[in-house]
């Protein structure tokens, strides 16, 4: 027995915990948070047998397995079904380890919840299913399907305190707000993507990934096709991993509970759209300008929102822009690594045996998962104690809540990249391979890709400065107001996931000495196309690593980023408002507001949507039902004045009829006498 | 009894109806058994007729023809027959019909009158799909007209009776238009076959030959007379006030089923019995779409009144539905159909939950509402149902229908070299997703409202839940299984897009 | 013997005279009056032609009118007799009922 035959059941499991819990999930303890557990637990024991087979090469990679969906026309035949490579299996497995961690989290977190949990579990369990079977998805059609009901459940779920908030009216309409804002900013990505599947599908006969990615059915298609699919396709990418310039909802998400934020940032929604990327990148390679586009929004997006992370006082907020900035690394990377290849491509040399791109981007996504996992529970466990989200009021809270501060600052050397730490390995590996394409020589591209190198070093500084600041304002120096009311250690529920977490972050880096990089490769054109670690050994990958100058500078730069944060919150002698004219210097207010994106967003709804709506439904009641309403008024008028005829006096009548007599004669000489008659 | 099948299932409602009609004064509580029994019966032989339908086979099956009217100079059948296309409409109506009169089991104005009102409408809707004959079509499709202007015009809003004698005379001067266009085709027929006896039977008027200049002008009637009824754009503006005053029933009816009449006409009258006509009118029919799929998402976005609001997602929608008939293919007629089959699902629970909205909280003006969720939480459930449902999440049917539309409108704007016009399709459904979603952050999210009192709102009744719940599965249903009702049309739609492939 | 001219202009100016009556005359009864004027109008000509061309049906129908206006005669005036006792006038001005 393969347990891959049932790997099927992976998504389903979640989905039949979503029904149970819908329907009878009051009646059981917790609202259904033990059904949820156990169901993801399942899930995720599944997936790792799975994704056994799968990396040990009992079941040959991709695994498709396909049953017809929907047979539009004949020869166009729409399946559902199975596609699991490494990836999907790497995506299933931390997706479903994090959301298991997060479910026993909730436990604790949502405790006071009431009747709500009961939706909580409901929610986040079709959440699960979502993103699990939209890893697995053998087409870029069901890829949608999930795709979308994942965009659902985060509308659901950053909207669950849309009414009745904790904090009052005000808090529930921002979490209403935010969660159309989320649903919304990503449907606009979502509409792209969907562009590009119509892109493929006209252009293929097929959304299969083993068709789409067969390079005899790539060489049949124009290759300015491919490129605008591709970018459509990408379009979905910025849309849902919240890149430049669709990012604004996932700051305003934070609305929803923290331990939402932690399943959307480390183990679904944003995720998927670096899976997306890295799913299709054989289809992005066929264009260096596809390519090159990507890893610049990548980078842009990495300095971009690291920029808002610095000044930010809000706990989850700083979280937020770090999740943007890291998702911009993981962009980056693919970008660099797709680059790489299409480059190649071009010049018709189909060996490139050194793009680490994908492999970095991958296992950044996976090393993310755990650090940010681990963040947002961790702030979650402040939260829950101060019962505030604002830094200037915490502080000093290390004595009360050693675990949480002790895991945060696991997760924090993991994510400012400090060397051993899981974040460091990818983030090296990313700089890297970014760099690897700067020195290729390939003309003006190889300026943008050096370019692309100094912002994601100068991020890479910023990184270490913000979660410092963020670590040292919350767990260092002074207590502050909000954290004299903090009643010690959160729960065991909530507790003993950020311990597992911490473990995951401290370590998984090591994979990258143990396999990763051979397992996540990128097999192209049958294997004559490899890129990736394929084939490293362990001495070679610290080689790369460890002999690379450039790995020093960035293990400088996020030591010096830590040391001014250090002097800045803990120590306090630099005092951080003089560089800013104490938070009155327009750079400074620039960045409290968001770069004014949200005012944009704004003013695209209310200066053009609604005015051209009202314009319409002016239009339509005036002009057009105007018209309808006019046609009949003139009729009904018209009668009006002819029914003044009908006097009602006998003798007006009379006189109609003897003046019609009259008019009759009159016209019978008048006939007679011009045809000529009487 | 096979060979009576399709006559049972037309005329159950219509003896429904009469016994309802008796049920007067004190026995006007049992009116409703009556109904229930009355909708249940044509449920029931749709089923049968449904799975006892040979696809393999395809085509037109229970066939039943008859003689009705015959002189030297007429002829008149009455021939009724069903292929996929119909049944799937025989089956939305006799199911909607069927849960509308569940929904409205409390009714207490002159319910006997009001469900014998729904029933014989019930007769005309299902005659409509299963006619072949253009006189029968004719008669059933002003059959179906003359129950709804009373259902407005006696159980409506308040300003019914304007809005019921705007309905009843638009539509009506639209079918009278339609009915030059099929006298013109009989007379036509006539001409061309070289007798003096009129036959209006499908089988002798398609495929007759027409000359192309009497084709783009008959298409022109017959257009004008089914793009009042779906309604498009310019001549959409007795919907609005017809959905507003209708009573829930009325306008689940009329935006589930009756809407569909006009789609249904086109793609069985026009398209099959006049292809050169349809390709000569299919730039006008694509922009007509597309002005209403825009139009119609921008006006939902401008309204208050959350059942105008439904009202004008409807054109939104019926747009989308000709934008994928316009496109003359094969898939697109399969995808416009099957559209048109999900907005009658989709559609029914909107107007249900706005009558809901209406009935229980005596407002369904938007910004006196908030906060529902917290106190109608079921209530809150189906709206967000079908609002999500409405505005294409896929998984549900909606989703099917408009990929497949938008899909089938790349290819032919593609193939025409103009495929900057799928933005705007895009647009709709973001403006779709936009105006769905801003309705729901005001009237179930937020705080509860204290502009309404909402101290004795009860949440949604046992039989209103029933038949939401009902659609909602029927809607899950088809959204995960849309091949069930996609095989069916498609072979119809293919045979008519051999038809217009033939004179491209 | 009187030329047919004679009879046919005293129909004529008996005619005028009648519809100059019903046109202007403010009295309902007048109005009947006049109306029956107009229909001995139309008797003589019949007469006249009756005896000009030698056939007798013109006579016959004379009689068949004169009964015929007789029977409407006592319509018309059970009709007035009728509006005088509900609106207490005769007068046609007053009388306008079947008003737009």
């Amino acid at each position: 027995m393969l347990f891959i035959d049932y790997a099927w059941l992976i998504p389903i499991i979640p989905l039949a915990a979503f029904l149970i819990i819908g329907f009878f999930g009051h009646k059981t303890p917790e609202g259904g948070g033990y059904i949820a557990i156990i169901a993801a637990a399942v899930s995720f024991v599944l997936s790792a047998l799975v994704g056994y087979e799968i990396l040990s090469g009992t079941v040959a990679a991709p695994y498709v397995n396909d049953i017809v969906w929907l047979e539009m026309s004949p020869g166009v035949v729409l399946n559902f079904g199975l596609y699991i490579d490494n990836l999907s299996v790497l995506m299933l497995i931390f997706s479903s380890l994090i959301s298991t961690l997060i479910f026993i989290y909730s436990i604790g977190y949502m405790h006071d919840q009431g009747e709500r949990k009961r939706r909580y579990y409901t929610e986040v369990s079709l959440f699960l299913t979502a993103m699990l079977g939209l890893v697995i998805s053998s087409n870029f059609l069901e890829m949608f399907i999930f795709w979308e009901i994942v965009g659902l459940c985060s509308y659901l779920l950053i909207g669950f305190w849309g009414f009745k908030h904790p904090k009052g009216e005000k808090a529930s309409i921002a979490a209403a707000s935010a969660a159309k804002k989320a649903f919304l900013v990503t449907r606009m990505g979502d509409v792209s993507l969907l562009a590009g599947l119509f892109v493929l599908l006209n252009a293929f006969g097929s959304l299969d990934f083993v068709s789409l990615f067969d390079p005899a059915n790539i060489a049949a298609v124009d290759n300015s096709t491919l490129a605008l699919g591709s970018l459509l396709i990408f379009g979905g990418v910025i849309g849902k991993s919240a890149q430049f310039p669709l990012h604004d909802w996932l700051p305003d998400a934070m609305e929803g509970p923290t331990t939402v934020s932690a399943l959307i940032h480390a183990a679904t929604m944003v995720k998927a759209g670096v899976y997306l990327t890295a799913r299709s990148l054989p289809l992005f390679v066929q264009s260096t300008d596809v390519t090159l586009f990507v890893a610049v929004i990548g980078g842009f997006t990495a300095f971009y929102a690291a920029t808002m992370a610095l000044n930010n006082m809000n706990i989850k907020r700083v979280l937020a822009y770090s999740t943007l900035s890291q998702l911009g690394y993981m962009v980056l990377a693919l970008g660099a690594a797709g680059y790489m290849m299409a480059a190649s491509l071009a010049a018709g040399d189909v060996e490139v045996d050194h793009a680490m791109g994908y492999t970095a981007g991958t296992f950044h996504m996976m090393n993310h998962a755990f650090f940010k996992a681990l963040l947002f529970l961790g702030a979650g466990s402040v939260i829950h104690a101060v019962g505030t989200e604002d830094m200037r009021q915490m502080g000093g809270l290390r004595k009360r809540m050693s675990i949480t501060s002790i895991t945060m600052l696991i997760a924090t050397l993991a994510i400012a990249g400090i060397p051993l730490f899981s974040g460091f390995w990818s983030k090296d590996l990313i700089l890297e391979s970014v760099l690897h394409v700067a020195e290729g020589g390939h003309g003006a591209a190889s300026a943008v890709f050096l370019i692309l190198f100094v912002l994601a070093l100068v991020t890479a500084f910023m990184t270490a400065f913000y979660m410092f600041r963020l670590w040292y304002m919350t767990f260092g120096g002074e207590e502050g107001e909000a954290s004299k009311h903090c009643h010690g250690e959160s729960p065991r529920s909530m507790t003993y996931p950020l311990v597992i977490l911490s473990g995951f972050a401290a370590l998984s880096g090591f994979l990258i000495l143990f396999g990763f990089a051979d397992a996540l490769t990128f097999n192209f054109v049958d294997g004559a196309f490899v890129v990736g670690g394929h084939g490293l050994s362990m001495i070679e990958v610290l080689e790369d690593i460890f002999l690379n100058p450039f790995a020093y500078v960035s293990i400088a730069l996020a030591v010096l980023g830590f040391y001014i944060a250090y002097r800045m919150y803990e120590v306090r002698d630099i005092e951080p408002g003089r560089y800013n004219q104490y938070g009155e210097s327009s750079l400074y207010k620039l960045l409290q507001k968001r770069y004014y994106f949200p005012e944009f967003y704004n003013a695209l709804a209310l200066k053009l949507a609604y005015p051209a709506a009202m314009a319409v439904e002016q239009v339509d009641r005036k002009a057009v039902d105007g018209t309808v309403d006019g046609i009949a008024n003139s009729i009904t008028g018209g009668s009006q004045m002819l029914r003044r005829i009908q006097t009602g006096f006998v003798q007006t009548y009379a006189a109609f009829v003897v003046g019609g007599v009259l008019l009759v004669i009159v016209l019978i000489y008048l006939i007679g006498y011009l045809t000529g008659g009487l | 009894m096979a060979d009576m099948m399709l006559s049972l299932l037309l005329f159950t409602p219509l003896v429904g109806a009469i016994l309802a009609l008796f049920m007067a004064g004190e026995k006007s509580k049992y009116a409703r058994w009556v109904a229930l029994i009355f909708s249940v019966i044509p449920l029931a032989i749709s089923l049968v007729v449904l799975t006892s339908y040979d696809m393999v086979a395809g085509g037109t099956q229970f066939l039943e023809q008859y003689t009705w009217i015959e002189t030297a100079f007429l002829k008149m059948q009455y021939i009724l027959g069903v292929d996929g296309l119909s049944l799937i409409m025989v089956f939305l109506t006799s199911i909607l019909v069927f849960l509308v009169v569940l929904f409205s089991w409390e009714e207490k104005e002159r319910p006997n009158f009001f469900f014998a009102l729904i029933l014989g409408m019930e007769t005309g809707l299902l005659g409509v799909f299963m006619a072949a004959d253009y006189f029968l079509f004719f008669i059933f499709w002003e059959v179906a007209l003359i129950p709804m202007y009373f259902l407005i015009n006696i159980w409506g809003g308040p300003r019914r009776h304007y809005a019921a004698i705007k309905f009843f005379i638009y539509t009506h001067v639209a079918s009278l238009i339609m009915l030059i266009g099929i006298f013109a085709m009989a007379f036509g027929a006539a001409s061309i076959l070289g007798v003096s006896q009129l036959n209006f039977a499908f089988d002798t008027i398609s495929g007759v030959g027409f000359s192309s200049t009497f084709q783009i002008l008959v298409f022109g009637l017959l257009f004008f007379g089914f793009a009042v009824k779906m309604p498009m754009v310019p001549f959409h503006t007795w919907l609005p006030d017809a959905h507003v005053e209708a009573p829930t029933a009325g306008s689940v009816l009329l935006a589930g089923v009756m809407l569909k009449m006009g789609s249904y006409g086109l793609i069985r009258i026009c398209l099959d019995a006049l292809p050169d006509g349809a390709v000569a009118w299919q730039i006008p029919m694509i922009i007509i779409a597309l002005v209403s799929i825009i139009y119609g998402a921008l006006a939902c976005i401008a309204q208050r009144d959350l059942k105008k609001m439904v009202a004008f997602s409807s054109i939104n929608h019926m747009g989308m539905v000709l934008l994928g008939v316009a496109t003359l293919s094969d898939v697109g007629i399969a995808a416009g159909a099957f559209l048109m089959f999900a907005h009658g699902l989709i559609t029914a629970v909107l107007f249900m939950v706005c009558g809901i909205t209406g009935h229980n909280l005596g407002t369904r003006q938007i910004p006196l509402l908030g906060g529902l969720a917290a106190k109608m939480p079921n209530y809150a459930a189906f709206m967000m149902f079908g609002f999500m449902a409405s505005l294409g999440l896929p998984g549900l049917v909606g989703f099917v229908g408009e990929f497949t539309v938008l899909s089938s409108f790349y290819d032919w704007a593609l193939a025409e070299g103009m495929v900057w016009l799928i933005i705007l399709g895009l647009l709709s459904l973001l403006l779709t997703a936009g105006y769905y979603l801003w309705a729901m952050q005001r009237s179930i999210f937020g705080p509860l409202t204290d502009r309404i009192d909402t101290s004795k709102v009860n949440d949604v009744n046992i039989f209103e839940g029933i038949s939401l719940a009902a659609l909602c599965g029927l809607i899950a249903l088809f959204g995960i299984f849309p091949a069930l009702a996609w095989d069916l049309i498609f072979p119809v739609a293919s045979d008519i897009a051999a038809v217009l492939v033939g004179v491209i | 013997m009187i030329p047919i001219e004679m009879f046919l202009g005293l129909s004529a100016i008996l005619f005028a005279v009648g519809a100059f009556g019903v046109l202007t005359k403010k009295n309902g009864l007048v109005v009947l009056m006049c109306i029956e004027m107009m229909l001995n109008a139309a008797n003589i000509n019949l007469v006249a032609f009756s005896a000009f061309f030698n056939d007798v049906v013109g006579q016959i129908f004379v009689i068949m009118t004169i009964t015929v206006a007789a029977a409407e005669v006592a319509v018309g005036i059970a009709i007035l007799l009728n509006l005088y006792k509900t609106s207490g006038t005769t007068d046609l001005e007053d009388i306008n009922l079947l008003r737009w």
